[in-house]
């Protein structure tokens, strides 16, 4: 897979004075370019590329590459330190970079925590590309990815591999592994919490907290170089390196990006006498996801200009994919008993400009495609758990945030928190008439699928539903079993809730994974993917369930089996 | 709102209502009734132009056959495996548009016509049913022959040598197209106040017309329309709504049958679509803009509305000179009112909505769930309407065995009600200019 330097007569020198397209002049052999790069780590003492490559936010016509490089052996994430470092990269149409169609240099250093990050443009739409990075006399691993197809494409289907809550504490990152094995996604879709802020003992794995492997630093990431370190560290996850090098990524922040339960000028998890002002302290977050991530932020890949992450990517007629950024403009969560906050048209979820732009998003003009998908960091299902002991309640709400003691029907951090808000988004979809519209969602580590009813008191009745939400599982984070100990209360749970809401229509509170959605003019299915112990790094992954929803329908029915094409290894 | 408007129901005045020119057609002898082996015994009255137009060069595939029916007012997802279960299976057997959208006003005379057309209101000089008509001073349907301006793709046909037919269950549109068609069903017996007949009649007719086998029929089946407009559980449990889905389907499932059975649905094309969906309101929900028209000095006395169900279309009367100042005015109190979603100057927006000037000088949606009762609070207390977008979503499929539609076929574009038209030409090897047809060919 690793391409040499040296083999190709690339060097770093070779590529900057060579930029622009072209054929490549040589071609080598993937034991050649291993062979080459492992003696040039030797030479230096050290891998420059030690964190892996990534792309992300495909366009017809662009992509974004990822890379950082460790130019001397002290300057290590979040150090500070390093000189600046001349990366070349290539773009190639075969893996063997004979064809190669764009290259370029990009010089980094300590100020971007030496981190790579190039919207190389001039490709061509719907096209496998393979890309790598030299530096140093040291060659990146390759890393393929795709470009989207042209607006006005009629694509037969897209594939996305879907995933959220990653804590690095509680287990290893083996849905990440599934999602590297897979050769059949178009794209990965993160939906928020890439990374946890806390330090060691705290949130990992098991009712006791135990850390399977320990966070650094070994404290709660506050300043830039805590966010930087922490990033880098998660970089290093083998997994993580292999599903960021298989296919493009889109993301999106939720709060532990930052730090648990943000809002536009706070969090739970931030205490401002002794870990600064807020807004520093999320400048500094945005500051580290914008240098380590594959994405587009306001816009571009440059970092100087601006932190939005709101945006949208279209997928030809099939599907325009609108990604959410539900922390840095919402108003802070009401107190869970606080009927008339929760229902205060002054308090916001999205923030004005974020709610005209989705529900500009959000239409029925001609040329829109036809699968409206939300990348939304937190689930927008009404949930209501009456009946409910307090007992269960409790227990719900230490893996979710769901509840309060006393049952009250809503979780403040998502958008029942935000009645008005989630009433102006379903009120728009029903006055515009929008169909086919679907809520990816993370933040809740549990499987979820439902329709999304005007009204929840009496959905029983109208069954009138503006779309579906599904929601894919953690990565690692602690579910209800994980928090009770006891998985054999769960499926009273599930059963009570799902008595209680007949829009959910499928929950699963006890596994972690990762979900494959594809979707097709006819319909979207949603295969739910779980592993076994996440203490395990080789622990089994297993299909769990599939869900449809077909086209027009607003409803989700059970499938029978994944979709085709899904590894017999995983069935 | 799909009712007779006052202005057409009024035997008095100079405007003719839809049968009684039929009737004048019979009596004059321009059309006659179908008799002996094309009529069936008890049957339709079906009559047949008494002149065909003279043929021109004949196609060369004349076994073809298409029969485009529409759902009146079908919902996307109301079509279902269950519920539905004939339609369902012409949909999954056929090719399905399942982004399909029904075009502003979302009304059932402009959306036949522009099925008919494939062209925009602007260039039918069809926006809505009903139109505030500045020479006859009176709000009326737009359910006269002459109402629309340009070619259907009927007479089109008809000029090719190819034969048609239309079996429309309500009155307006058996007004509107007239005596385009080589064959017309007069539809009867129709129900009162619903101003159309019931779907077991129609599709009797339908079939009865088969008998005369033109090349094109266009079936408007009435009754989920119309019993949706009635049903006061359309809000809940849809008690008429369902009856009248499960009995539609059923009659478009003796259609398809007898098309098998004769050996006819080899080589057809069957589309079927609805002209709008449906939405429901409570009895309270009404939005009533008139009073506040009124309430405003200059727009006193100077504003008339035709009401649409969920759309109004308001009319400037006043001079000429003032109507810049009125629209702004006009617009501005229809935005201010509860429950309406927009309002625009179909002039100002010309390029967006294309509406042409019949749509007046303002045009409001109201919301989902809301309607417009206009010019009083009980001129429009039906719970089902349309007109407005919440309307739009509609179901769109093709099917039949002329080996035009791949079995299966779904599909993202955005088809319209405005693509049947081009469709046909196409299934018929029409040859057309480019700015023919708006709408696109779904073969």
């Amino acid at each position: 897979m690793l391409s040499g330097a040296a083999a190709t007569g690339l060097t770093a020198s070779a590529l900057t004075a060579s930029t622009g397209t072209g054929p490549a002049t040589a071609a080598t052999s993937t034991h050649q370019t291993q062979d080459a790069d492992e003696a040039a780590a030797r030479r230096a003492g050290h891998r420059v590329f030690r964190h892996g490559v990534a792309s992300g936010d495909p366009l017809p016509d662009a992509v974004v590459l990822w890379t950082r490089v460790t130019p001397t052996r002290e300057a290590s994430p979040g150090s500070g330190i390093g000189p600046r470092t001349t990366v070349g990269w290539q773009v190639a149409a075969d893996r063997a970079f004979t064809r190669v169609v764009r290259r370029g240099r990009f010089t980094t250093g300590r100020g971007r925590d030496h981190t790579v990050k190039i919207d190389v443009t001039g490709l061509a739409p719907a096209t496998t590309y393979y890309y790598r990075f030299t530096a140093l006399g040291q060659t990146s691993r390759t890393g393929r990815t795709r470009t989207a197809p042209s607006h006005d494409a009629a694509l037969a289907s897209l594939r996305v591999g879907m995933v959220s809550c990653a804590n690095w504490q509680a287990g290893y990152f083996a849905a990440y592994r599934g999602l590297a094995d897979r050769d059949d996604l178009d794209l990965v879709l993160h939906l928020g919490d890439y990374l946890y802020e806390y330090g060691p003992g705290e949130y990992g794995y098991g009712p006791d907290d135990v850390d399977i492997r320990s966070h650094e630093p070994a404290h709660e990431m506050v300043g830039l170089a805590d966010y930087r370190r922490r990033h880098g560290q998660y970089k290093t996850d083998r997994d993580l390196q292999r599903a960021h090098a298989r296919h493009p990524w889109v993301v999106t922040w939720d709060d532990h990006e930052t730090t648990n339960d943000a809002y536009d000028d706070g969090a739970e998890n931030h205490q401002p006498d002794t870990e600064g002002d807020w807004p520093t302290r999320r400048a500094r977050a945005h500051r580290a996801y914008d240098e380590w991530m594959p994405v587009r932020m306001a816009g571009t890949a440059d970092l100087r200009d601006g932190s939005r992450l709101f945006r949208r990517l279209r997928f030809g007629t099939l599907a325009q994919l609108n990604m959410l950024d539900l922390r840095t403009y919402r108003s802070q969560q009401p107190g869970l008993t606080d009927g008339a906050a929760i229902d205060d048209p002054d308090r916001t979820i999205t923030g004005a400009q974020q709610m005209a732009w989705l529900k500009d998003s959000l239409t029925n003009d001609a040329g829109t495609p036809q699968w409206k998908v939300v990348g939304n960091p937190v689930m927008i299902a009404p949930v209501t758990f009456a009946g409910l002991p307090s007992r269960v309640t409790r227990a719900v709400d230490d893996v979710t945030g769901l509840l309060p003691d006393d049952g009250q029907p809503y979780n403040v951090d998502q958008w029942d928190g935000y009645t008005a808000d989630r009433r102006e988004v379903f009120a728009h979809l029903q006055d515009e008439g929008v169909t086919d519209v679907l809520f990816l969602t993370g933040d809740i580590h549990s499987g979820w699928a439902c329709e999304l009813p005007v009204e929840a008191g009496d959905y029983a009745v109208t069954r009138e539903s503006v779309g579906v939400e599904l929601v894919c599982a953690s990565v690692t984070s602690g579910n209800l079993k994980d928090i009770t100990g006891a998985p054999e209360a769960t499926p009273a749970v599930e059963a009570a809730i799902l008595a209680n809401n007949p829009h959910v229509k499928h929950l699963d509170f006890d596994n972690h994974g990762f979900c494959v959605l594809e979707l097709t003019p006819e319909r979207a299915q949603c295969d739910w993917f779980v592993i076994g112990d996440r203490a395990e790094v080789d622990t089994p992954i297993t299909w769990s369930v599939s869900w449809t929803t077909e086209a027009s329908s607003n409803r989700v029915t059970r499938a029978a089996a994944p979709l085709a094409g899904t590894p017999e290894e995983v069935r | 709102m799909c009712g007779t408007t006052r202005a057409c129901a009024d035997p008095a005045h100079r405007h003719v209502r839809p049968f009684e020119r039929g009737a004048q057609a019979l009596r004059t002898g321009r059309r006659t009734l179908l008799t002996g082996a094309t009529a069936a015994a008890g049957a339709a009255a079906i009559s047949v132009a008494a002149s065909r137009p003279a043929s021109a060069v004949v196609p060369t595939d004349t076994r073809r056959r298409a029969y485009v029916l529409v759902i009146d007012g079908c919902r996307p997802d109301e079509i279902t495996r269950t519920l539905t279960p004939h339609l369902w299976a012409l949909r999954q057997g056929g090719a399905w548009w399942p982004n399909a959208r029904s075009m502003p006003v979302m009304e059932t005379i402009p959306n036949h016509v522009m099925m008919m057309t494939g062209v925009r209101p602007d260039r039918t000089g069809v926006p809505s049913n009903a139109v505030y008509d500045r020479a006859l001073g009176e709000v009326r349907d737009l359910d006269q022959e002459s109402d629309i301006r340009v070619p259907t793709v009927i007479e089109r046909l008809n000029a090719q040598g190819f034969t048609t037919g239309t079996v429309l269950s309500k009155e307006y549109l058996y007004g509107v197209f007239g005596e385009r068609a080589t064959y017309r069903w007069e539809p009867t017996p129709t129900l009162p106040v619903t101003g159309h007949a019931p779907d077991v009649f129609t599709m009797q007719a339908a079939l009865d017309m088969l008998e005369a086998d033109p090349h094109l029929m266009f079936v408007n089946l009435g009754d989920i329309d119309r019993f949706g407009h009635a049903d006061v559980t359309g809000g809940t449990v849809k008690a008429l709504r369902t009856t009248a889905l499960v009995d539609t389907d059923h009659q478009v499932g003796r259609f398809v049958q007898a098309l098998k059975d004769a050996g006819t649905w080899e080589r057809s094309l069957v589309m079927v679509l609805a002209d709008h969906s449906m939405d429901w309101s409570d009895g309270s929900d009404y939005i009533t803009l008139s009073p506040l028209q009124e309430a405003d000095d200059l727009l006193a006395g100077q504003v008339a509305i035709a009401d649409n169900g969920g759309a109004d279309l308001l009319y400037w009367t006043g001079p000429d000179a003032q109507r810049d100042e009125a629209v702004d005015r006009m617009l501005a109190i229809a935005r201010s009112a509860d429950g309406v979603l927009r309002a625009f100057s179909p002039a100002r927006e010309r390029a967006r909505y294309r509406l042409g000037d019949e749509a007046g000088d303002v045009v409001a949606f109201c919301r989902a769930g809301r309607r417009f009762s206009d010019p009083d609070p009980w001129s429009n207390p039906i719970p089902g309407n349309h007109g407005h977008p919440a309307t739009r979503p509609i179901p769109f499929f093709l099917s039949g065995g002329a080996g035009v539609v791949p079995s299966g076929q779904v599909s993202s574009a955005q088809a319209s009600t405005m693509d049947v038209a081009p469709t046909v030409a196409t299934f018929f090897g029409l040859r057309h200019g480019s700015r023919v047809y708006e709408g696109r060919a779904r073969i």
